[in-house]
């Protein structure tokens, strides 16, 4: 399987870029995901069965 | 601040859904259709216009745009609302919003059954209606963002993410998949040739699933999953990593659609990379699913909305793990071209998107009409049935695949191919073909029920049209009084066009890294001097080709295999296809492929085997076509179809079109000529003698001298 990435006649380059890309990307999204406050999660998960009610005022606690 | 009081539309979330049903079995009905001539190729009721190759394209248009179209939009337009605390936008645009779509459906069935297709899948329909597909998406977009402005809700939850790719993506795939140059009110021909057509034709084909099959499902199981558990998400942080994930990865999929063709390897092993990496992302919404019913298990067992969601997730996520496996090289090599991709394409259809769809429908009409479900039982049969369905479809399917596959692959010891006649090979899979329209039939019975139920459902009940609600509004200046309100995902999820616009460049990353190399730099698509343009009368036959849709069940290009090559000829280069405006490469091999069938038989072959396949190849299941020796080649268009192609860059010499017409005739006559040494009487200007004309320069340019089998093989 190995042959399909780096026998590309050049075209590795490509290949190999877009990888990093993604994996850049990811990591971003990753580590921003974990700083996100609990409270916060709680609320957002919680908008659909809540959806009669106001959430607006979660911020002040 | 004071609450405010508003109401919810109901209507148009009651209107998509009546139509969802309606489609639904229109299309189910001409896909059972479709199948049935599979196996009795009588069954297209002796004319052109409900013959395979028509409707095949009438049924995937149907189930997609119509009925899972129609499903996206009665689930959004529910769910946003709600999430929002606001009402749609616009009464006006939600109304012109649902009958422009449904108009678009309507012109859909009219002119697929005529012919009238651009050849590209899951995008058939012609310019003209194109466009109107553009205008009515933008407005769906335009009421939406409307409704997302004047929210009561500050924050966006990950459904209204789901939404917004789904918008902004389909609206980059559509437009770009349909550049075309028009030559007359419903014909065109597309902007990108061969390879590079082929490309973008598989970025928008595969996305075509990514953003309306998968993503606007998603956010609707993101919604309506929490309701009818009545418990939130197993987890929100999961979602937002999926989301985004999927988002970006999926977008650089396309190319596994096109694995040994004459793609430029590094763009195959780009496909092939970025499928494998899919499964997490897909993976990451079918867990968040099943694992919000952790706990509600027992619910499960009474419930049968959730029963439904169940098997919607399981069918999720056993087919997003296939198609990755599907587009590892060794794997497709037996398995592309092949029934394993039907039944993969109908386990997520059937399973996701079908059953999704009907939980979401069991659960919300009862709602909106203030009632109980009409029956309880019938909604549990329909679960079996269709269950059973699925079963019964994908099963007989895989086998079906497996064992085509094989065949063609299959040598003898002296080293030839144990099965030379194709036929051998499709006349071994009708059993498994009969067994697939049966699980066709019970699949669409179980819909049937649902009809019945939802509609005794509604007479029962009443529309609640106008359903009230109260919110606090939002302050006109927010205050971030929190630190934590500076991040950047938190500002996102408030800024809806920021969110938007992210989200674009995410999902044009992909596309752009595949196609600009593809389309710039020549050594991808290396030309072949020997390569010259068709001939006036060829480019008629080719039209002729699109139009009676024969590229759903052959393929033209030959992969690299010693199987392929023994049993068609040459391998397909893409200096081969650089004049081909649309590519015709086809998806599926019902019947041989056609790259190298030029000058294989002789023209009074061709003509007997359309006039009645069986004459040539007993036990044959194509259809016959006598229309095309009946009807007169329209050859008005030919002038404006070489200049078309001159502004496409083909090399025509100047001034051609004006002769072009005395070229064909030439050409037509000298067929027609060789047919009547053969005791075939036909006129020369017949559609038949354009296609046969075709037929026997698919792939000559590069071929080496092989000997014309007499027409008595």
């Amino acid at each position: 399987m190995f042959k399909q990435i780096n026998n590309l006649a050049g075209g590795e380059f490509y290949l190999i870029t877009s990888l990093l890309i993604f994996l850049v990307f990811f990591i971003t999204v990753t580590i921003f995901i974990m700083k996100l406050s609990k409270n916060h999660i709680s609320m957002m998960s919680n908008l659909p069965i809540e959806d009669q009610q106001t959430t607006t005022n979660y911020e002040e606690d | 601040m004071q609450l405010e009081k508003f109401t919810y539309d109901n209507k148009i979330v009651r209107n998509f859904g009546i139509a969802t049903i309606v489609w639904g079995i229109i299309g189910m009905t001409v896909g059972l259709l479709a199948a049935m001539q599979l196996f009795k190729p009588e069954m297209n009721m002796g004319n052109q216009y409900t013959t395979f190759g028509r409707i095949r394209p009438l049924h995937t248009n149907a189930v997609i745009f119509a009925f899972v179209g129609n499903a996206i939009f009665m689930g959004v337009y529910y769910s946003l609302q709600r999430l929002l605390k606001a009402r749609m936008f616009s009464d006006a645009l939600s109304k012109i919003h649902f009958w422009g779509w449904q108009l678009i459906i309507v012109s859909a069935v009219i002119t697929l059954p005529l012919g009238i297709t651009s050849s590209h899948e899951y995008a058939e329909l012609e310019w003209p209606i194109d466009i109107a597909i553009t205008l009515i998406w933008v407005v769906f977009g335009i009421n939406m963002f409307g409704t997302i402005f004047k929210r009561r809700e500050r924050h966006l939850y990950v459904a209204i993410w789901f939404y917004i790719a789904t918008f902004v993506t389909i609206a980059v795939l559509h437009i770009v998949n349909s550049f075309q140059l028009p030559i007359s009110f419903l014909k065109s021909y597309y902007v990108f040739a061969g390879v590079q057509d082929a490309l973008v034709q598989w970025w928008y084909g595969h996305n075509a699933v990514a953003f309306f099959l998968t993503t606007p499902y998603l956010g609707m199981m993101y919604y309506f999953l929490p309701k009818m558990a009545n418990r939130p998400v197993y987890s929100y942080k999961l979602s937002i990593l999926h989301f985004w994930s999927l988002i970006f990865i999926y977008i650089w999929a396309g190319p596994h659609h096109l694995l040994y063709t004459s793609l430029p390897g590094w763009a195959q092993s780009l496909g092939v990379a970025f499928s494998i990496m899919l499964i997490a992302p897909s993976w990451g919404g079918m867990i968040n699913g099943l694992l919000t019913l952790r706990g509600a298990w027992d619910k499960v067992r009474e419930d049968v909305i959730l029963k439904f969601m169940v098997v919607a997730l399981t069918g999720y996520g056993m087919a997003t793990f296939e198609g990755p496996m599907l587009s590892l090289k060794q794997i497709n090599a037996v398995a592309h071209f092949t029934d394993w991709i039907v039944a993969h394409v109908h386990v997520g259809a059937l399973a996701w998107n079908g059953f999704l769809t009907f939980a979401v429908m069991y659960w919300l009409i009862p709602r909106i009409y203030k009632t109980e479900l009409y029956s309880k039982k019938m909604a549990s049969f329909h679960f079996w049935i269709g269950t059973l369905g699925i079963l019964f479809y994908a099963v007989p399917m895989y086998w079906a695949g497996f064992t085509q596959g094989l065949m063609w692959k299959e040598f003898t010891e002296e080293g030839l191919l144990k099965y030379p006649n194709f036929l051998t090979t499709t006349l071994q899979i009708i059993p498994m073909h009969v067994l697939r329209a049966i699980g066709g039939a019970f699949y669409l019975t179980g819909v049937i029920v649902m009809a019945y139920n939802l509609g005794k459902t509604m007479l029962k009940g009443k529309l609640v049209e106008e359903e009230p609600a109260e919110a606090m509004p939002l302050p006109a200046t927010i205050e971030d009084t929190d630190p934590a309100d500076k991040k950047w995902h938190r500002v996102l999820e408030r800024k809806p066009m920021k969110f938007m616009v992210f989200s674009l460049i995410v999902i044009l990353i992909g596309g752009m890294i595949e196609m600009m190399p593809t389309f710039t730099i020549e050594s991808n698509v290396p030309t072949i001097a020997s390569v010259k343009p068709y001939s006036p009368l060829e480019l008629q036959g080719r039209d002729i080709y699109i139009k009676e849709g024969c590229v759903n069940c052959h393929t033209q290009t030959v992969r690299p295999f010693r199987s392929e090559t023994d049993r068609y000829g040459e391998y397909s280069k893409a200096g081969e296809y650089v004049y081909d405006h649309p590519f015709l490469w086809g998806s599926k091999r019902t019947g041989p492929d056609l790259h190298r069938v030029g000058g294989k038989y002789s023209n009074s072959w061709h003509f007997n085997h359309m006039v009645d396949p069986t004459t040539m190849s007993p036990g044959s299941i194509m259809p016959a076509y006598p229309w095309l020796v009946t009807q007169t080649l329209d050859i008005s268009t030919t002038a404006a179809k070489i200049k078309a192609m001159q502004t496409l860059g083909v090399p025509y010499r100047e001034g051609f079109a004006d002769v072009a017409n005395e070229n064909l005739k030439e050409q037509a006559d000298l067929i027609a000529k060789d047919l009547q040494q053969n005791n075939i009487k036909v006129n020369s200007d017949k559609e038949i003698i354009a296609l046969i004309a075709y037929l026997q320069r698919l792939g000559t340019d590069i071929r080496a001298n092989k000997t014309v089998i007499p027409s008595n093989q």
